[in-house]
């Protein structure tokens, strides 16, 4: 291989795993823990970095204030799908979320007036003025790098991200050894047996899937920021369909398998960039991309077919499935 | 302006109608959602337009040639991947992200292959049939026709056919067809020729219809197409049938101006979706479709 | 003493088949009632309008004075009521213990702000449900098994967890679905024994099942279900003369009603 890109690119790498752990994370819990089929988790990051470029590009609100209140609309979001649609049986539900996350993506790019459109954030306050929403956030990560003497902004996002990560996976892991957590997991298991013990198994299915649409809404926030500009088209199934990757590489229903998963992918679509090597280095660059996202699918095909328990997951789990 | 709304649906409804076959046949018997299938879609159409176009064949000869390729793309995938997950006792779960593991693959090929430009099919952009305020042009009445025979042909099949009645056994009953002494593999394989035989005629008709196409638009078709399958009743082909015309004639029909102004054009795929919610309300199986998940 | 549960001219029908056509019957506080009757005879189909599994689409299921045919299942065992089912349905991927655990209610921690606002009460109610989880386990002699995941367990102990699990629920009424079916003799002598000591108790019980032996050993009255009407209902010993029972069993049944 030739050269490995500065510690600048891997930083970057990684913040993206950070985000993407904050993101499948929420996915586990739909579906890992509680059984939900959920395809359209990306349309709650883009709940989530949406509402806040727009309350603070567009209203001129603080960060402070825009942030939570967007993870409730993400939250919010998660509810306003789930009423309708979580009575349907699974594979119809499956369907109908990624209905829903392309609806909100064509709403996305075509109402120029809420969200910029097509042309994304940098048009939310109309032709010729260069929308901006993260300049609170970048006087923000500047502090906690002095605070903490980080040699760069990079650092001071990646400490960022994995805080917050962190912080979830924690209080994950404990929710799910809770009461809460048992019954979900009775509902992923047999909704049935958990309706005649007395449990609502819809209510408990709305709940998880607001939880992990406020998880998918935080990841959006930091996808915002990190990128300082986003379009409708950074919110396609593609970034669903690569959640569900990491969560089915890193083991389905644990809470610590999801940000192995996540560097495990990152690190995978990252270093796929280096393949200067024969076979490689004998097509184009627009052409390597294709073929790096084509070794994505064959990792995906191959994870299912041979270990479709995971990293960590237990072979004993897949087989009383 | 009304009736020509409702030809224009009846067009984009074939095109569904006849790619929902394709899915709902192969959710049907081996209870698989194929996400790869708007890529198989796509390949149809590319070799359709490097059989017409280069190789300047008829369009009927090159959509033939199509449909054969894209069942034998089927039936080798099933070989190379379907088959072994089969042995390993694979779940719902696991063949739906394997298909969509294989949707991406398949996507990149056909992008390292044929590249991103679009194509069209040279067809007479200019000749028109015209009944009463109705004008369509060649490529959409073939559409309709070409349709409508591969929905006879398919219904015939199934019906009087013995082939036909054993892949019709084994959708209702698996286990059971196969104790029955039933030749599974064989149905699972003409199951598999089946669907990619529509799934090429689909590619051909959509990228007919819709003038100019490229390796992405097969995910684009995909989404309407599902939706298709599941208003018409998950594994059932006359509902997936039904479903696909439902909802074409009620895409176009929304942008009628009757409707308070109508729909803007460009969210035809979202009233797909609502329509389907909406539907999925009222009749949470669909028109055919059974209650609960066997 | 009032019924503790009724059915009062339920009728539902699937398609143009009517399944049940008008079953009225009652179930007395503290007895072990069986629902018998030949295949077809809309046995289960009456069962799973007591559960809320389905909607009867005429007439009234009461329990306790309270209306159930409008009620979703879970409401339903939450009133009192709960079922198990034909085959033994273990929550797998659970311990065995947890399958248990999960029958509680009033535990604070279910809920998703019970364990964020309150973690003392619902830590605090976690222990009792635990210990009370092992008690029951010790009962149905599964608590060696207790940390091993549920889907380890044989047939026979799976149908001992579900009686397990659905005693937790502390419940008034037990509707049992052909709990002896697929049951070897030494654990049909174990139910039996959990049954009736539980009727002691003062648990009523509704049972399905084909098996008459049992029925005719252990019930206290029996109802006979015929094409989707209530035949006959009364002592074993009544039930066992009456001529339009023994009608509608023929062949095999006819021998076993007779004996």
């Amino acid at each position: 291989m030739s050269t490995l890109a500065s510690g600048g690119f891997w930083a970057f790498v990684f913040v993206v795993a950070g985000i993407y752990t904050i993101f499948a994370l929420g996915l586990q819990l739909q579906f890992g823990f509680a059984g939900l089929l959920n395809f359209g988790q990306v349309a709650f990051m883009a709940i989530g970095a949406y509402t806040m470029a727009i309350l603070v590009a567009k209203e001129g609100w603080s960060m402070w204030l825009a942030a939570p209140l967007s993870v409730g609309a993400a939250a919010l979001g998660g509810l306003l799908l789930g009423l309708p649609t979580l009575r349907l049986r699974a594979d119809y539900f499956a369907i109908v979320t990624i209905a829903f996350s392309e609806i909100l993506r064509y709403v996305a790019t075509n109402d120029d007036a809420l969200t910029g459109g097509a042309q994304g954030t940098i048009n939310l306050r109309g032709t010729g003025v260069a929308a901006q929403y993260d300049a609170q956030w970048q006087r923000f990560q500047a502090h906690v790098q002095s605070f903490l003497g980080l040699h760069s902004r990079d650092a001071a996002m990646l400490v960022l991200v994995w805080g917050v990560a962190v912080v979830l996976l924690s209080l994950t892991w404990i929710a799910i050894r809770t009461p809460w957590g048992r019954t979900l997991r009775a509902i992923r298991e047999d909704e049935d047996v958990a309706a005649s013990l007395g449990k609502n198994v819809f209510a408990y299915k709305l709940q998880v899937l607001a939880v992990g649409a406020a998880f998918a809404g935080i990841a959006g926030l930091f996808y915002a920021w990190e990128f300082s500009f986003f379009s409708p088209d950074d919110f396609e199934p593609l970034v669903t369909f690569f959640a569900w990757m990491i969560v089915l590489l890193g083991g389905l229903g644990r809470v610590w398998s999801v940000p192995v998963g996540a560097i495990l992918f990152g690190v995978i679509f990252a270093g796929t960039r280096f393949f200067n090597f024969v076979p490689f280095s004998y097509f184009g660059s627009a052409d390597r991309a294709y073929l790096r996202l084509m070794v994505i699918g064959l990792i995906i095909i191959l994870t299912v077919v041979l270990r479709p328990q995971g990293i960590l997951g237990k072979r004993q789990e897949m087989v009383l499935e | 302006m009304f009736w020509q709304l409702v030809a224009n649906g009846l067009v984009t409804g074939s095109v569904l109608a006849v790619g929902a076959a394709g899915v709902s046949v192969v959710y049907a018997i081996l209870r698989l959602v194929n996400f790869a299938y708007g890529d198989f879609m796509a390949f149809g159409a590319l070799i359709a337009y490097w059989f017409q176009g280069p190789l300047h064949l008829s369009m009927v000869v090159a959509t033939l040639l199509a449909m054969l390729a894209t069942a034998v793309l089927s039936v080798a995938l099933d070989v190379a991947l379907w088959r072994p997950l089969r042995a390993r006792r694979a779940g719902f779960m696991s063949l739906f992200l394997a298909s969509i593991g294989l949707a991406l693959v398949l996507r990149q090929a056909l992008l390292l292959v044929a590249g991103p430009a679009p194509r069209f099919y040279s067809v007479n952009p200019y000749r028109v049939f015209v009944i009463g305020s109705v004008r369509l042009a060649e490529a959409q009445v073939i559409a309709i026709a070409a349709a409508a025979v591969a929905i006879v042909l398919v219904g015939l099949f199934l019906s009087r056919t013995t082939a036909g009645r054993v892949m019709r056994a084994m959708a209702d009953d698996r286990s059971l067809a196969a104790v029955s002494g039933i030749a599974v593999s064989r149905a699972i394989r003409l199951t598999w020729i089946v669907s990619g035989l529509l799934a090429g005629l689909a590619g051909v008709l959509a990228g007919l219809v819709e003038y100019s196409f490229d390796p992405n638009f097969g995910f684009q078709l995909l989404l309407p197409i599902f939706a298709a399958v599941v208003l018409g009743g998950i594994g059932s082909v006359y509902g997936a049938l039904l479903g696909g015309l439902v909802l074409g004639v009620a895409m176009e029909l929304s942008t009628w101006s009757g409707f308070a102004g109508g729909v803007n054009p460009t969210y035809k795929p979202v009233v797909a979706f609502v329509v389907l919610t909406l539907a999925l309300l009222i009749r949470p199986q669909g028109f055919f479709g059974r209650a609960r998940l066997a | 003493m009032p019924a503790i549960l009724e059915f009062a001219e339920v009728v539902r029908a699937f398609g143009g088949l009517r399944a049940v056509d008008g079953a009225t019957f009652e179930v007395a506080p503290g007895s072990i009632t069986a629902l018998i009757g030949p295949n077809g005879a809309g046995k289960t189909t009456v069962f799973n309008c007591a559960t809320g599994t389905l909607r009867p689409d005429s007439g009234r299921v009461v329990f306790e004075g309270k209306r159930l045919d409008r009620k979703p299942p879970h409401r339903i065992a939450r009133e009192g009521l709960v079922r198990t089912f034909q085959t033994a349905r273990p929550l797998t991927r659970l311990s065995v213990r947890e399958n248990v655990m999960l029958g509680a209610k009033d535990q604070p921690g279910e809920r998703l702000t019970g364990w964020l606002w309150r973690p003392q009460a619902a830590r605090g109610r976690e222990a009792l449900v635990r210990r009370r989880a092992d008690e029951l386990l010790e009962l149905v002699r599964l608590d060696a098994l207790a940390g091993a995941y549920a889907g380890t367990l044989s047939g026979g102990q799976r149908k001992l967890l579900d009686l397990a699990r659905a005693l937790m629920v502390e419940p008034k009424l037990m509707l049992l679905d052909e709990p002896m079916a697929g049951v070897s003799p030494p654990l049909r002598l174990e139910l039996l024994n959990h049954i009736t000591t539980l009727r002691a108790d003062g648990v009523t019980f509704l049972i399905v099942e084909h098996d008459l032996d049992f029925v005719m050993q252990v019930a206290d009255v029996v109802v006979v279900m015929n094409e989707g009407r209530v035949i006959a209902q009364g002592s074993p010993e009544e039930v066992r003369r009456n001529e339009h029972v023994v009608d509608a069993y023929l062949g095999k049944r006819h021998e076993a009603v007779a004996s």
